[in-house]
């Protein structure tokens, strides 16, 4: 091909490949028609064309920084934020924590510190605020939010204890060296201090460091579903309990699922691992009240991972 | 996962258009969304970064009305492409009924449609699904440029680097032209509805 041809079409390409936001592809063209032509002895307007060409690469360098440090994930408005709860979560817990992954930080932190006060959600909202405020703020704001709740009431000791014993590895992988304040109940204490003999009081029984699992997948291995595996969100979980709210629309899936059953073949989701184990079924019920009244309650206790 | 409601004779399923970055996702809901007004039941949202590329997801509802008596629904997404939003690739794949693989027919992005089709098969493998019975198309996108003359890989040459062993269903198409994106779009639905019906038999 004529050389003139040649570097014509490099242009070409080179000009539609930024047009595309491909940028790298964009500056290997630039450059390899700037090579061509600098090979040519007798041309024109040589030196306006290369400098002309220079200006493009250092343009395209310049976007480049500007997509590479890009936001990784800015606040959103509202009505965004909004959608991701919609799209990613079913329930209040889910929802929130959607905001959190995808970096809606704050938000996520002033829903999760309402979901404090329900009983059922207060251990998961704490540890989930924790990570937020890791992951805005530091590891300092992360203690001190332990700390407030350790010298409040909200939480129960083994509550607090849960949330202690999730923060404290944290740390300690870090290297930072902040021992967190134990929570005991009173009665230890006032036997602590009445018995000055150094008796050892009963602590509360740390849990067993268990995943948080997000869903699972259960392969049934009979019954008219044998051989599908099907996943569930995880709603609540407690240690090795696992609490699944199906809908009642999907009660086919789980009809032929009872009591005691165990449960050989289950994937289990986390946020950083997948494993595979068994479980059993602890109970099955059918909700009675409120709105998921109809809907199925399952509680599976995980025997083995 | 598709969401069931047998009674009301519901079906809420989810699509995604997976693929490098660059190769024209947002551009094939965005075509979606002007061109099929009547099954489109809302607002396409896209949540983007710098230079228009996607940062979260892109997301268009869409109502197919009744088929075998069920009212059918679907939300399409697009996940970001670029190699950093890896983690919010997963989060968007979540759930997922169906996938459109969206490749570059540019020459030069050869190599990052093969790396997007593994990351595809990794993330689905983190869900416990496999990239082999998954619902499945792929688009070979941007054949306009062919005209331009743009070095473009021969369709053959694209089914060889990447349909060799899946072998599903593959469309050409411009996106910015909206040439195939209909038949990609509804090769999908088809693939995705045949295999909810396999597994929870909707339609009686
Ligand atoms: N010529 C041509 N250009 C296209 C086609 N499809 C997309 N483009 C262009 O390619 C560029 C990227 O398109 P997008 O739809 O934003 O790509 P994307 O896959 O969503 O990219 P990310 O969000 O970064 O992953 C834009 O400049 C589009 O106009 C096509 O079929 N033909
Ligand atoms: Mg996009």
């Amino acid at each position: 091909m004529d050389i003139n041809l040649q570097i014509k079409s490099l242009l070409s390409e080179a000009e539609l490949y930024r047009s595309q936001g491909l940028f790298s592809e964009a500056k290997d063209k630039y450059h390899a028609a700037s090579a061509m032509i600098h090979k040519i002895d007798r041309l024109k307007n040589k030196d306006s064309l290369l400098k002309a060409i220079s200006g493009k690469i250092q343009s395209l360098e310049e976007k480049t920084a500007k997509v590479e440090t890009g936001p990784g994930s800015p606040e959103l408005s509202k009505k965004g934020q909004n959608l991701i709860k919609s799209l990613f979560g079913e329930n209040d817990m889910q929802q929130a924590v959607a905001l959190a992954k995808f970096g809606q930080f704050e938000r996520a932190i002033v829903e999760l510190t309402a979901l404090l006060k329900d009983d059922v959600y207060r251990v998961d909202a704490g540890k989930n605020i924790i990570r937020c405020k890791m992951a805005i703020a530091s590891v300092d704001d992360a203690i001190d939010q332990y700390n407030q709740w350790y010298s409040g009431d909200l939480f129960t000791v083994s509550q607090l204890e849960t949330i202690r014993t999730y923060l404290q590895p944290i740390l300690d992988k870090k290297g930072i060296d902040k021992p967190l304040p134990v929570p005991v109940n009173e009665r230890a204490e006032l036997n602590a201090t009445a018995d000055s003999g150094g008796i050892e009081f009963s602590m509360p029984e740390p849990e067993e460091e268990i995943l948080d699992i997000s869903s699972i997948g259960i392969t049934f291995t009979s019954g008219s579903q044998k051989g599908k595996m099907v996943e569930f969100d995880v709603n609540f979980q407690s240690g090795k309990m696992l609490s699944l709210i199906i809908s009642k629309n999907d009660k086919g899936l789980i009809d032929d699922l009872k009591d005691g059953d165990e449960l050989e073949e289950i994937q289990f989701y986390s946020p950083i691992a997948m494993f595979k184990g068994m479980a059993v079924i602890a109970s099955k019920t059918q909700i009675k009240t409120g709105p998921k009244q109809g809907d199925f309650c399952l509680d599976l206790k995980i025997t083995s991972t | 996962m598709a969401i069931f409601n047998l009674k009301k004779r519901e079906i809420e399923c989810k699509i995604v258009y997976y693929g490098p970055g660059r190769c024209g996702k947002t551009t094939n809901l965005e075509y979606i969304f002007k061109s099929y007004k009547k099954q489109v039941t809302g607002e396409m949202v896209s949540i983007n970064t710098e230079g228009d590329r996607t940062l979260f997801f892109d997301f268009l509802p869409m109502g197919l009305g009744k088929i075998k008596d069920c009212d059918i629904r679907v939300q399409l997404y697009t996940v970001p492409g670029q190699i950093k939003y890896s983690s919010t690739r997963k989060l968007v794949l979540r759930g997922v009924d169906g996938i459109v693989f969206v490749a570059d027919s540019l020459e030069v992005r050869r190599q990052k449609n093969m790396i997007s089709l593994k990351d595809l098969q990794t993330n689905l493998k983190e869900y416990g699904k496999s990239i082999f019975k998954i619902p499945l198309v792929i688009q070979h996108n941007k054949r306009d440029l062919a005209d331009e003359g743009i070095p473009l890989m021969t369709i053959e040459q694209m089914e060889r680097d990447l349909n060799r062993q899946l072998k599903v269903p593959s469309f050409p198409g411009s996106a910015v032209k909206g040439t195939g994106v209909g038949v990609t779009l509804k090769a999908c639905l088809m693939e995705t509805l045949k295999s909810l019906q396999r597994e929870f038999k909707w339609a009686k």
